[in-house]
């Protein structure tokens, strides 16, 4: 607060107007500037009289009437605003009993009565020097509390601009000791309010209509234009402004505008007033910038979330939702090189349709491939499934991974049955077009290597073990509207759905024959086949 | 009179703590006879409601005030007022105060005669 070398406030408090008189005219020539108070009562008074300059130094003569030496020093101690005020008592050279007393209770130093101008010069300069050191510190800790608050916010709130914004201005307006204070976001190109501090509900609202250009014509614009911080000293002599709405409902004097840069570019401004002319000191615009740079970060980090979202929701086109999923998440790339893990393949397919998409028109069989891909499509997400592959008629589905699910050999059997389900809905409609389509359904589990499969340009997330070879042919050897699944998924569904023996199969990679269970067909009644009963045939086509 | 009312050495001291504005050690001089009239006027007003430890403060007060013009003899008188006001010890009192009453008279004249020696000098 005060800059070093240069002289001190310093409240004399004594009830004679002689020792007031002669210490005031010897502070005043060594450099500081007096302030008079007859007692305690009235010294107190000034301290904490807001609109009264602060004060640095107090010397406090102990014998007044009133409020004395000792009760001023007590009500100073006690007020952790004034606590800190280095305190100088006058004192007798009779009067040593009393100078350990006040030392006691806090007093910085003492002064003997009979005024030594030199000794005057090194107490009074010693207390400052204290003064000034502990301001310091106390203005190092406020900054370095409000960078933490900050801090804090950014990494608790990371993405929430406005909340970021919001916690950079009311940091900025109180340690730069603005009186207002607005954090401005380029919108194409120009800069609107988006975070205010200090200001009334309708100074927000004339700042926020604004919508600011680069030009010499408001503070905002002449930073995004010479991206640099900029200081008004005093506004009503600075003849190119003409934001004029704004300065009449705040009053501001004294303008302080920072860039908010990110890769070269003004991506806002932090703004800051004053309203009386005072400037901003170099440390305050070193503060400010400082901010700035929060508010930069702040910016970086909402406009990367909107690309990964953006990105996110483009690749949920083309991925199954986990694997879009794994692929933004941290642990994404390891995921991706490859690991091993315990997995529920499922493969369908259609009998008959290469003879469906020889006989029928091509349309027709893209009309029937759009409308199974979709029906299939919804049962994998509904029931958490990774989709492989489309292909043609054939689809691949794996549970447990990325996304681990304990009761995996149980949901890979629920889709099959839900899929089977609702194909005869779908198939219905095709039947009476003359066309007889069925699914044949084939489930394994087991250990595979999944992750990233392909060459650069064009890779799927997919896997390589028997199980998928167990499942895809299984679903080979599936009648019409037949589910088969392996030893392995009949055990590790544990009875959650009935399924009987199917015989053991000899299956073509295989060298010994494979033990294959089916699962029934409910009967009409019969609720337990499925997580619900089977519905009526019409439903799979919602 | 033993002592000269005014040590001429501290008096000079003072005159030249202000940077030899006699100008300002003029208008000193005035507050100190107006802090002492107040002063003495307390200590009047002590012994006569023979109310001892209320002359402590003004004792006080006066005492630095009058070390401080280099009135010796009456400062000390005050510091004595003063120890004894404390102390409680006053069968005295109303002698003492007359001695101050005097001695500050003594300590006037001798500042103003000064003035005057400077002014006309």
């Amino acid at each position: 607060m005060i800059d070093p070398g240069i002289g001190g406030r310093v409240l004399i408090v004594d009830d004679t107007a002689f020792n007031r008189r002669l210490l005031a005219r010897l502070l005043r020539t060594i450099g500081h500037e007096p302030f008079e108070a007859s007692d305690g009562r009235a010294a107190l008074d000034l301290l904490t009289d807001p609109d009264a300059p602060p004060i640095d130094v107090i010397l406090l003569d102990i014998v007044m009437p009133g409020m004395d030496g000792y009760q001023t020093l007590e009500a100073l101690k006690a007020d952790p605003a004034l606590r800190d005020l280095p305190v100088i008592v006058i004192s007798g050279v009779d009067e040593l009993d009393s100078v350990v007393r006040c030392i006691e209770m806090g007093a910085a130093d003492y002064l003997p009565k009979t005024v030594d101008p030199a000794i005057l010069r090194a107490r009074i300069a010693a207390s400052l020097a204290q003064k000034r050191l502990h301001d310091n510190e106390r203005e190092a800790l406020d900054r370095q509390a409000a960078t933490n608050e900050v801090l804090a916010i950014m990494s608790r709130s990371a993405f929430e601009l406005q909340t970021v914004l919001d916690a950079v201005v009311g940091a900025a307006l109180r340690l730069c000791r603005a009186d207002y204070g607005v954090a401005y976001v380029a919108e194409g190109e120009a800069y609107r309010a988006v975070a205010s501090a200090g200001g009334t509900p309708e100074l927000d609202a004339i700042e926020r209509a604004q919508s600011l250009r680069p030009g010499r014509e408001s503070l905002v614009g002449r930073v995004a234009l010479m991206a640099e911080p900029i200081q008004v000293e005093d506004v009503l002599l600075d003849t190119d402004y003409a934001a004029r709405a704004s300065q009449l409902a705040a009053g501001y004097r004294t303008l302080l505008g920072v860039p908010i840069v990110r890769d070269g570019a003004v991506e806002g401004v932090l703004g800051l007033t004053r309203n009386e002319v005072r400037r901003f000191s170099e440390a305050e615009l070193g503060l400010a910038v400082g901010f700035a740079e929060q508010a930069a970060i702040g910016i970086a980090n909402a406009r990367l979330l909107a690309t990964i979202e953006r990105q996110r929701g483009q690749l949920a086109r083309f991925l199954s939702p986990q694997v879009a999923a794994l692929v933004s998440s941290p642990q994404g790339e390891a995921m991706l090189a490859g690991h091993r893990r315990e997995i529920t393949a499922m493969f369908c397919d259609l009998r008959n349709f290469t003879t469906f998409s020889e006989t029928a028109e091509p349309e027709e069989v893209l009309g029937f491939l759009r409308l199974y891909h979709a029906t299939i499509g919804a049962l994998v997400v509904e029931h958490e499934g990774t989709l492989e592959h489309f292909a043609g008629d054939g689809i691949m589905v794996f549970f447990n991974d990325p996304v681990p699910q304990d009761d995996h050999a149980a949901r890979a059997v629920r889709m099959a049955v839900a899929i089977r389900e609702r194909f005869v809905g779908l198939a219905e409609d095709w039947r009476r077009r003359g066309h007889i389509l069925q699914v044949g359904i084939g489930i394994a589990t087991g250990y595979a290597t999944m992750g990233r499969i392909g060459f650069e340009g064009r890779y799927d997330y997919g896997g390589v073990g028997n199980a998928i070879i167990l499942a895809s042919r299984l679903s080979s050897e599936a009648a019409a509207g037949e589910i088969l699944i392996a030893q392995r998924t009949f055990a590790a569904m544990d009875g959650a759905i009935p399924a009987e023996p199917a015989g053991d199969r000899q299956l073509k990679g295989f060298s010994r024959p494979m033990t294959a269970y089916a699962i029934g067909r409910p009967e009409p009644t019969d609720a337990a086949v499925a997580d619900r009963p089977a519905g009526p045939a019409g439903r799979a086509a919602s | 009179m033993i002592d000269p009312p005014i040590d001429p050495a501290v008096f000079a001291a003072l005159v030249e703590m202000t940077g030899g504005d006699v100008a300002f050690v003029d208008e000193l001089v005035d507050t100190y006879f107006d802090d002492a009239r107040e002063q003495i006027a307390a200590l009047l007003a002590a012994v006569a409601a023979a109310d001892v430890p209320a002359v402590v403060r003004p004792a006080h007060s006066l005492k630095t005030n009058s070390f401080n013009v280099g009135a010796m003899e009456l400062g000390a008188l005050c510091r004595d007022l003063e120890e004894r006001g404390r102390t409680g010890e006053l069968e005295d009192a109303a002698a003492r105060v007359a001695a101050i009453v005097t001695g500050f008279d003594r300590v006037r004249q001798a500042l103003l005669a000064d003035r005057t020696a400077r002014a006309t000098g």
